[in-house]
């Protein structure tokens, strides 16, 4: 049975989605069908988190097929540590979303939730697949609802937005698809746990801006401002919470593991890279004259801030970005799901017509200060504990990198309150009307679950950080198991071993 | 010990849980009782904790208690851990002790007030937080309680959240702190490189004596004290901070968070003594921090500001001492100040909201004929502040002051001199608050709007608060009169030994000369506000003005990065990133419409295309390889 888990997280929501899709029911009964399908899922990850043996770091409830043995193609799924918890906020912002879509009532039920689902199953492949052209078809079948949820149920200028994140999206996924068959063919396999290691400037380059387009980092984030103001909220939610991890994730997953030696060779140009996004993505945070426009650039500060971390090649660094990833799913989720929730009781998320709402709404206020300031890492916050991490692993690599994090604290500070203000506090706004009430119960099911998370998290964030790379080994030695030639070769330069005061 | 220690630390987060949860189910009055008793809880816990120590001998008082692990990344752990000790034992006291007062003095304060219970539940989370700094175990915790603080000062500031000045404070406060806490986590860092620990006993067994990684630890850490203490040049947030209600400024913006950075250095001195040069600064940056705040208090005419920078000038006092060494000479002063300012505040408090919630001195004038009792403890305060004995403040101020001499050389005789101006300065400006508020006549808007509660100034839970701050005022300075009677610092010894030990030729030396200047700062204030026999002189512009800091920070960091974002957006985000995908739909739209002609429906050009398709992908193979 356990050995299925991993196949089952993946089967049951695509299952489920045909289930949805040619099931006799009204819209409504669709609806409770695709949420109680997504708690299910919860409930089965929840299931293998409590088998998972976090000791090992070897890959777990994993299952493995002859796909097409000509090209050494296989069905190779299972978990690591660190995937576990990829899948893990995957599934409860999934559900998030989808139980959100299901009370705000999305036109044209019986597509809406069969694409929720569907998109559910495809995240979960990527994040599980152990054989890169079945990453690479999980990857794909993850964009593809994407296109049609922007598309069809985005706002008015969502025609733009989907054109735009197509454009980008393709260009990554064709330049990726080029590296991991030139990969494959190189290496023999396609299998990720059998593949060795490569030295290819040209392969790793493919990887690495097919990944950072989907993360963001600048200055491949041109599709992240309309794509996010554009689509649906819960939408929004996915792309910000979970889709934008996919590329992290491939940074964690492939990139730093498959070309150890060329990812050691340009740390600068990520560092840099992610350090601009860091600041970029703070300052226009902190101009964005709406709500969603400060929550989308401070996604792309804190991808920045992951990568940091990625890049910063020591434990401290891998931990906490692992930690940031799960923190930084749930708070942009949560955030997403308060902007739209404040959109549909005024229409619009500009700050110029909001403010006041804390006045007579204390749930809509809660939430939105609780998360706004988890969002800007207070200390006891798991994001601060995150942060910190980062930011002590990255020192490691130059004290300059953990002073530019630093100041990213200071401008997420600036321009958290900025928008917790522009909502909640001063005088009420042109649109802020009697008629806006505070959160309803299906709301707050919706958004309360998330910030639990993130309070437990807070109490305990070595939860995740302690458990990201099976008994606390490093992350090179987990997921190749020809670990030692990461360590025996760039052992001397004191970057991938761990450090031993 | 450890449970009592524990307790008192999750009572008053337990509180502010319920009275969040509950919402509207209970009366903003249970709310209230429920705030106050958990302090009162948490304070009882606190002197079980004690009186368990006492009981100890000197040597095996502290102890350290981990509950799990908070946070790990490979061999790195940091736990939840508490530390009990003589230092923490005596923050503990007076956070739980005078924040018991407070809160229950809030009661009365905060009555019929909207959204009450947000009050309390803020107030909760303020002494959970501060408790949490004070108890913490190791760095990363007390970090974690410095943000916290943070964010209840931000709450709490902005309590009257639809005032837009108040917001605007609320934020000030929290982003300066952030950049304090910053600079701290910098210093973390190097911590953890150089010692790979962040608990107190290992960083300060392994830590690295001398040399710029020493003082660069010390600085960052001094850079989170600074922010958190207001003191130069991080200080323009807390005389702002003053927009919140007046229970708030005594709490958390004199009694105690604002003496975190004091607490800091005691707490880390060894790291401090390591970086001499850092230290010399913080003693430096106190000295001309008491100085300016004490000009800038004499021209400001709301009354809650005038206590503000007096509160700043006093923990300049305070960094001086402990910059220099004289640790439980500041941590002394630092308990006496906390009596003495909240007692300040809160009898301002009482002529407040008698007043119609005015603030303004000149409007507030004679404000004492109306209320003979806040005019008698109001004037304790200001004895006690000013340093005349019998009461508290002449103990505790003029050991930190002698501690300049004792230091020595021209540095130390500097910051002497600076110490003596600023007594002087103290005299002045607290009485002249003291004359213009509450002698004289009362002006027509203060018989006009005074208001009497049952025929009292104010409701009992505001009086008898105000009388137990009276009280301690006047004799918590006979624990320790520093030439022969020292049983405060012996208690400190074990954890924070004074380095520097003035003769007590000087201390009687600096007795003298402080109380002198004291009195003749009070005389002048006499002769100016209260006989009027010197015109008062037109204020300098330069003191109203504040130093022109907060113009300064306008420019330097808000202005700067509010141009820079603004630049950003027009010269790269909108042309270049948005921009280019203009372009690219641009040259997709053009290029299906010419690619739509390649649809000719013949196979051979298909044929064709694959082929050089085909081509094309070999060559790039056959070049990757």
């Amino acid at each position: 049975m356990a050995s299925w888990l991993t196949t089952i997280l993946i089967l049951l929501p695509l299952g489920g989605a045909l289930l949805v899709a040619v099931a006799p029911l009204t819209s409504y009964w669709l609806g409770s069908l695709a949420a109680l399908i997504s708690l299910i899922e919860v409930g089965f990850w929840i299931t293998s988190a409590s088998k998972f043996d976090f000791n090992s770091p070897a890959l777990q409830f994993a299952q493995n097929r002859q796909w097409f043995s000509d090209l050494g193609v296989s069905y190779h799924i299972g978990q690591y540590a660190f995937s576990l918890w990829f899948v893990g906020m995957t599934v409860v912002v999934m559900a998030a979303c989808t139980i959100y879509g299901w009370w705000a009532g999305r036109e044209r039920g019986r597509a809406y939730f069969a694409l929720m689902l569907f998109l559910t199953g495809a995240i979960v492949g990527v994040f599980t697949a152990q054989d890169l052209l079945l990453f690479y078809a999980f990857f794909e079948a993850m964009l593809i609802p994407l296109y049609i949820l922007i598309g069809v149920w985005g706002g008015s200028n969502r025609m733009r937005a989907t054109i735009t994140f197509v454009v980008y999206t393709v260009v990554g996924s064709l330049l990726m698809l080029a590296a991991i068959v030139v990969l494959g063919l190189q290496q023999g396999t396609f299998d990720l746990t059998k593949m060795g290691t490569s030295s290819s400037t040209w392969l790793f380059l493919g990887f690495v801006v097919a990944f950072a387009i989907k993360s963001p980092l600048f200055p491949l984030h041109g599709w992240l401002p309309i794509t996010y103001r554009e689509s649906p909220p819960e939408v929004s939610a996915v792309l910000s919470g979970v889709v934008g991890k996919a590329g992290l994730y491939g940074l964690l997953r492939i990139v730093i593991p498959t070309f150890p030696t060329v990812a050691h060779d340009w740390r600068y140009v990520l560092l840099v890279l992610a350090s601009i996004s860091l600041v970029y993505g703070s300052l226009l945070a902190f101009r964005a004259p709406d709500f969603r426009g400060v929550v989308l650039y401070s996604s792309l500060a804190q991808a920045g801030l992951i990568v940091l971390g990625l890049f910063a090649f020591n434990d401290l660094g891998f931990d906490g970005a692992v930690l940031q990833i799960v923190n930084h799913a749930l708070v942009s989720a949560a955030l997403f799901l308060l902007a739209g929730m404040v959109e549909r009781r005024t229409s619009t998320g500009e700050f110029a017509r909001l403010g006041g709402m804390a006045r007579g709404r204390p749930a809509l206020a809660t939430l939105v200060m609780t998360t706004g300031i988890i969002a800007l890492a207070v200390p006891l916050s798991t994001s601060f504990a995150g942060e910190f991490l980062i930011l002590a692993g990255v020192f490691r690599q130059g004290w300059a990198w953990a002073v530019i994090g630093a100041a990213g604290i200071v401008l997420a500070a600036m321009y958290m309150l900025r928008a917790i203000s522009g909502v909640l506090h001063q005088e009420p706004g042109p649109a802020v009307t009697d008629a806006a009430l505070d959160l309803r119960l299906g709301e707050l099911a919706v958004v309360v679950p998330l910030v639990l998370c993130l309070l437990g998290l807070s109490a305990w964030p070595n939860l995740v950080s302690g458990h990201a790379f099976g008994g606390n080994r490093a992350l090179t030695q987990v997921i190749t198991p020809t670990g030692g030639y990461l360590t025996t070769t760039l052992g001397q330069s004191g970057q991938w071993t761990r450090y031993a005061p | 010990m450890t449970t009592a220690a524990w307790i008192c630390l999750l009572l008053p987060l337990a509180s502010a849980l319920a009275i969040t949860l509950a919402g509207t189910s209970i009366s903003r009055r249970t709310a209230a009782y429920i705030s106050t008793l958990t302090t009162m809880g948490a304070f009882t816990a606190a002197a079980v904790a004690f009186i368990g120590m006492w009981g100890r001998s000197p040597g095996s008082r502290g102890s350290v208690t981990t509950s799990w692990t908070w946070l790990s990344a490979g061999p790195y752990h940091f736990g939840l851990s508490l530390l009990v000790d003589q230092l923490s034992i005596v923050m503990m006291l007076i956070v739980a002790g005078v924040g018991s007062l407070i809160v229950a003095y809030s009661i009365g304060y905060m009555d019929g007030e909207d959204e009450e219970r947000r009050y309390f539940a803020y107030m909760s989370l303020f002494v959970f937080s501060m408790l949490l700094l004070v108890e913490s175990g190791n760095l990363l915790l007390l970090l974690a309680g410095w943000g916290m603080v943070g964010l209840s000062s931000y709450l709490l500031i902005g309590f009257h959240h639809d005032r837009p000045s108040a917001i605007a404070a609320a934020k000030k406060a929290f982003v300066m702190n952030a950049f304090g806490d910053a600079t701290m986590a910098l210093a973390l860092f190097l911590l953890i490189q150089h010692t790979g620990h962040l608990d107190y006993a290992s960083v300060f067994a392994a830590s690295p004596t001398g040399g710029a990684v020493a003082n660069l630890i010390a600085l960052g850490l001094l850079g989170g004290a600074l922010a958190k203490s207001a003191q130069l040049p991080l200080h323009t947030w807390l005389p702002d901070a003053m927009e919140g209600p007046t229970p708030v400024s005594a709490l958390i913006h004199a009694a105690t968070m604002v003496t975190a950075g004091v607490y800091l250095i005691v707490r880390c001195h060894p790291l401090f003594e390591n970086a001499y040069v850092i230290q010399d600064l913080a003693a430096g940056l106190g000295a001309a921090t008491l100085l300016m705040a004490g000009l800038i208090a004499l021209v400001q005419t709301d009354i809650k500001r005038v206590i503000a920078y007096s509160t700043m000038s006093q923990i300049g006092y305070m960094f001086v001492g402990a910059g220099l060494g004289a640790y439980p000479s500041a941590m002394f002063h630092l308990m006496t100040h906390a009596f003495f300012k909240a007692l300040l505040f809160l009898a301002a408090g009482i002529a407040i909201h008698a007043i119609a919630g005015e603030q303004d001195i000149r409007k507030l004038a004679g404000a004492g004929k109306l209320m003979p009792f806040t005019k008698i403890v109001f004037l304790v305060g200001s004895l006690a502040l000013v340093g005349i004995p019998p009461f508290a403040g002449f103990f505790s101020k003029d050991p930190v002051i002698s501690a300049a001499l004792g230091h020595g050389g021209w540095y130390g005789d500097l910051i002497y001199v600076a110490c003596v101006i600023g007594a002087f300065l103290t005299g002045i400006y607290a009485f002249r608050l003291y004359f213009i508020v509450f002698t004289g006549e009362p002006t027509a808007f203060a018989r006009e709007h005074f208001h009497a509660h049952h025929g009292q100034e104010g409701p009992l839970s505001m009086r008898w608060t105000v009388a137990v701050l009276a009280v301690l005022s006047t004799v918590a300075g006979f624990l320790q009169f520093a030439p022969f009677w020292t049983p405060f610092s012996t208690w400190l010894d074990p954890v924070a030994a004074a380095i520097v030990e003035p003769t007590n030729t000087q201390e009687y030396v600096t007795m003298a000369v402080s109380v002198a200047v004291g009195l003749a700062g009070i005389f002048v204030a006499w002769t100016i506000y209260a006989a009027k026999r010197v015109r008062a002189p037109r204020p300098v512009r330069l003191f109203e003005r504040k130093f022109y800091w907060d113009e300064l920070y306008d420019v330097v960091w808000y202005r700067s990065s509010d141009l820079l974002a603004r630049g950003l957006y027009a010269f790269v985000e909108r042309p270049l990133i948005a921009g280019s995908m203009s372009a690219v739909t641009g040259v997709v739209g053009l290029g299906s419409r010419e690619l739509s002609h390649a649809q000719t429906g013949l196979v051979r050009s298909y044929a064709l295309a694959l082929a050089g398709g085909l081509a094309i992908l070999a060559v790039v193979f056959l070049a990757v390889r």
